[in-house]
């Protein structure tokens, strides 16, 4: 059984420490995926592992040594490396590139022998590359080029084999197909791989574990849903996600919102009426304008309760599919009471969610600004026999404001903000 | 074990190793013709067959087979001046050939070539000194100026290139590239202040650095021989690493290449046959970039083949070129420099257009 473990490990660019006390390890047939932002460290760490960086504080040991006390041959027998791109010179063939794998088991006199021809040849056509063996690899696309340098890699017959950011440039189907490859290796050769990653649903997608690396320090280790929450990456990249499983692939998907932004909270709190997803984009929005937003009522399971969830945005909520009770309304209403402003979502009205409106009626009366953004017409979106359509022109007819469109919607929300705080300073004064 | 009937790809690649045997055999036989005919051209109208006597007679142990007679004067214009000539051109022709290869090898880039590092800069240096004040240094009691302080002052210059050049961690091969033309400027520069008040001394100064054979003498041969043989073999030993490093130092590294001491023995190797070639010829322009890439066209970038075929390609080329030099207008001899320069120059463009060409398609 064959590990390898990373002791602690402090690496130095000049006085600059680019890794502090990094320690982990790796089994058999594990493959650990490296996150984290440009300049974290992920190469650094590769270079470490492929004794190309000498630690300056701990090493890294294969089983039980360290391979900065092997020979240089030795270690290229045991741990083999893919780099992002290689670029070839001079016109070597594919095979003079894979060949190049065996050079540390062949020596300085002699020539490759037919047994290294045959390794080369079984690895190449495990990698789909023999039947272009004598081609020349600067003719190759960027995927077949890189299947050469795995190939190379593993006539080494490695048992680590570090991979840095290996699909990188190449294109989603030439990314799938490699990363397979690589993943069909370590579950049949029972290699161990380290590889560093750019993109956190192919590494979420293939890990079995992944190490988030920032500053030069590891911030978490674990399965992809441990370390891959949007807390970890709000906090290592400062940027806004949506983390998880993805219904069709089960995988688990992680989906950048946006950086976020430091608003000032604003005094405005705005009470979205919406569902079947026409109220998520705007939570967003107004969220990071700094209002303060609510909604409902949302059946559960509904798109813009999920958004509401993610965004942890309150609402008033209902069972899935039911119509909305007694008790739901209600609490909508107490919801209601507290905003400073209604916004109506161009959303579908049947005799479910009717009393939404009932309750944006309520709100009006009680001087309450109701906004309606509109996108057609309400005749296409009521399924309630005009009952809806009835409640929408009531609603308009005692003062209910029409937008047409997001900026309309927040240039109005500016100048209800700036009364608003105008108002409540009044307030103090007198 | 797979199979072991080998498929046509297996089949081609075992094959070259029998084709390199062969391209080797049929260069040096080249080589060969080429020395016989070089050897029977010059001012003195001598039969080629009589050359041949007086060449092989003086052969040990075969020497006694061949009779007839010839004038002692003929027999010491083809002893003692066309044939050493002959092999000095060999000599440097094999030296510039093969320390290209291994400059073009170690920075990946098909413009370097010998002098890069600061060879020719050092060597003229020394050379022109020499000439202008009569600075020499003695070499076991012989004096032999101008070659001696073009050595010592091209081995100086490189080794000044390599300890600026050289870090912590090793040397980057980009930096050794920047130290190496910043030298060679800064010492053009002292060059030039030589050659204004070298006087009259400055014709001897710039034939110097068009770079002539005619100087050529046993002793020059004997002595740079060694430099070369060893450096050559030294350099060969190293071939499959050459081939390993032109992906770049780290992935050979990975491969389990010791890629700062192969640098090292790589650049030392070089310099010294390059720095050795220059003592006795001054600076031939061109062989040492041109013959790599003719030898990369025709053999393949595998350095196992590519060092032994640039190495009798540009013994034969400079052989040529120098003959052609040493006859084209009698009774002047234009130095070789100009005809590697002429010949090569042309070739180099074309190569330049045919990069373009590939980039562009």
């Amino acid at each position: 059984m064959v590990t390898l473990r990373i002791s602690g490990i402090d690496c130095y660019y000049g006085s600059i420490k680019a890794l502090d006390n990094v320690a982990f390890s790796v089994r058999e047939g594990e493959f650990v995926g490296i996150l984290g932002p440009n300049g974290s460290g992920k190469t650094t760490l590769l270079r470490a592992i492929s004794r190309t960086l000498k630690p300056r504080v701990g090493t890294v040991f294969l089983d039980d040594t360290s391979i900065y006390d092997m020979e240089n041959r030795e270690v290229a027998k045991n741990v083999a490396v893919v780099p992002q791109e290689t670029i070839a010179t001079f016109d070597f063939t594919a095979l003079d590139i894979v060949l190049m794998g065996r050079t540390p088991y062949i020596d300085r006199f002699r020539q490759e022998s037919r047994e290294d021809l045959a390794i080369v040849k079984r690895v190449m056509k495990l990698t789909n590359t023999w039947h272009f063996a004598e081609r020349l690899v600067n003719e190759l696309s960027g995927g077949e080029k890189q299947r050469i340098i795995i190939a190379r890699a593993l006539t080494q017959e490695p048992q680590l084999l570090l991979l840095d950011e290996p699909t990188t440039h190449l294109d989603i189907s030439n990314q799938l197909e490699i990363m397979d490859l690589i993943k069909h290796l370590c579950e049949t050769k029972k290699l161990l791989i380290v590889a560093v990653f750019h993109d956190f649903n192919l590494a979420a997608r293939y890990c079995d574990s992944i190490i988030l690396l920032n500053d030069g320090k590891i911030v978490a280790v674990g399965k992809s849903d441990e370390t891959l929450t949007s807390e970890n990456v709000r906090k290592v990249f400062s940027v806004d996600t949506i983390v998880k499983k993805h219904p069709v692939t089960g995988f688990l998907h992680v989906i950048p919102i946006s950086r976020p932004i430091n608003q000032q909270q604003k005094s405005l709190s705005v009470h979205l009426i919406c569902g079947c997803g026409t109220g998520s984009p705007l939570m967003k929005i107004l969220k990071d304008e700094g209002y303060f937003v609510t909604a409902g009522v949302l059946n559960l399971l509904d798109t813009d309760q999920e958004t509401a969830q993610l965004l942890k945005i309150p609402i008033t909520s209902e069972a899935p599919f039911s119509p909305i009770t007694e008790e739901a309304h209600t609490a909508n209403l107490q919801m209601i009471s507290k905003a400073k402003v209604i916004v109506i979502t161009p959303t579908q009205f049947g005799d479910g969610n009717l009393r939404n409106l009932n309750a944006a009626e309520t709100a009006l009366e009680k001087g309450i600004p109701t906004i309606l953004l509109e996108d057609g017409s309400i005749e296409e979106r009521d399924f309630t026999n005009g009952k809806a359509t009835n409640y929408i022109t009531k609603l308009k007819n005692n003062g209910a404001i029409t937008v047409k469109n997001t900026s309309e919607l927040l240039q109005f929300l500016d100048k209800l903000e700036n009364k608003n705080n105008k108002d409540s300073h009044q307030k103090k004064e007198t | 074990m797979t199979s072991m009937n080998l498929s046509e790809a297996e089949a081609d690649y075992f094959k070259r190793f029998a084709r390199w045997k062969i391209i080797v055999i049929l260069l040096t036989l080249a080589l060969i013709l080429t020395i016989a005919f070089a050897v029977t051209i010059g001012p003195m109208q001598i039969p080629p067959l009589d050359v041949y006597k007086i060449i092989i007679k003086n052969i040990p142990f075969i020497g006694d087979l061949v009779r007839g007679g010839s004038s002692s004067i003929e027999e010491v214009v083809v002893l003692q001046v066309r044939l050493p000539r002959v092999l000095a051109a060999a000599i440097v022709g094999i030296a510039l050939a093969v320390a290209g290869v291994v400059l073009q090898g170690l920075f990946r880039n098909p413009m370097a070539d010998p002098y890069l590092i600061g060879i020719s800069a050092g060597a003229s240096l020394g050379a022109s000194l020499a000439i202008a004040f009569g600075i020499g240094l003695s070499f076991f009691g012989l004096i032999y100026s101008i070659p001696l302080m073009a050595f010592v002052f091209a081995l100086g210059t490189v080794l000044l290139v390599y300890s600026i050049a050289r870090t912590g961690q090793g040397v980057q091969m980009l930096t050794l590239l920047l130290v190496g033309i910043a030298i060679n400027s800064f010492l053009l520069a002292i060059m030039a202040i030589v050659r204004i008040v070298s006087g009259d001394a400055i014709h001897a100064i710039m034939a110097w650095l068009l770079g002539s054979l005619v100087a050529s003498n046993w002793s020059y041969v004997q002595i740079v021989l060694p430099f070369v043989v060893i450096g050559v073999a030294l350099i060969y030993v190293f071939a499959k690493d050459l081939n390993i490093i032109l992906l770049g130092e780290e992935q050979a590294h990975h491969l389990g290449v010791d890629t700062e001491r192969l640098k090292m023995i790589m650049l030392a190797s070089a310099t010294l046959i390059t720095a050795a070639a220059v003592s006795i010829s001054g600076i031939i322009g061109f062989v040492g970039l041109i013959i790599p890439h003719i030898a990369r066209i025709l053999v393949g970038p595998d350095h196992r083949i590519l060092i032994p075929s640039s190495a009798l390609a540009g013994a034969i080329v400079l052989i040529l070129c120098d003959t052609i030099a040493r006859t084209i207008v009698r009774p002047v001899e234009l130095p070789v420099g100009i005809f590697t320069s002429l010949l090569g120059c042309p070739f180099f463009i074309y190569l330049l257009r045919k990069r373009k060409r590939s980039v562009i398609g």
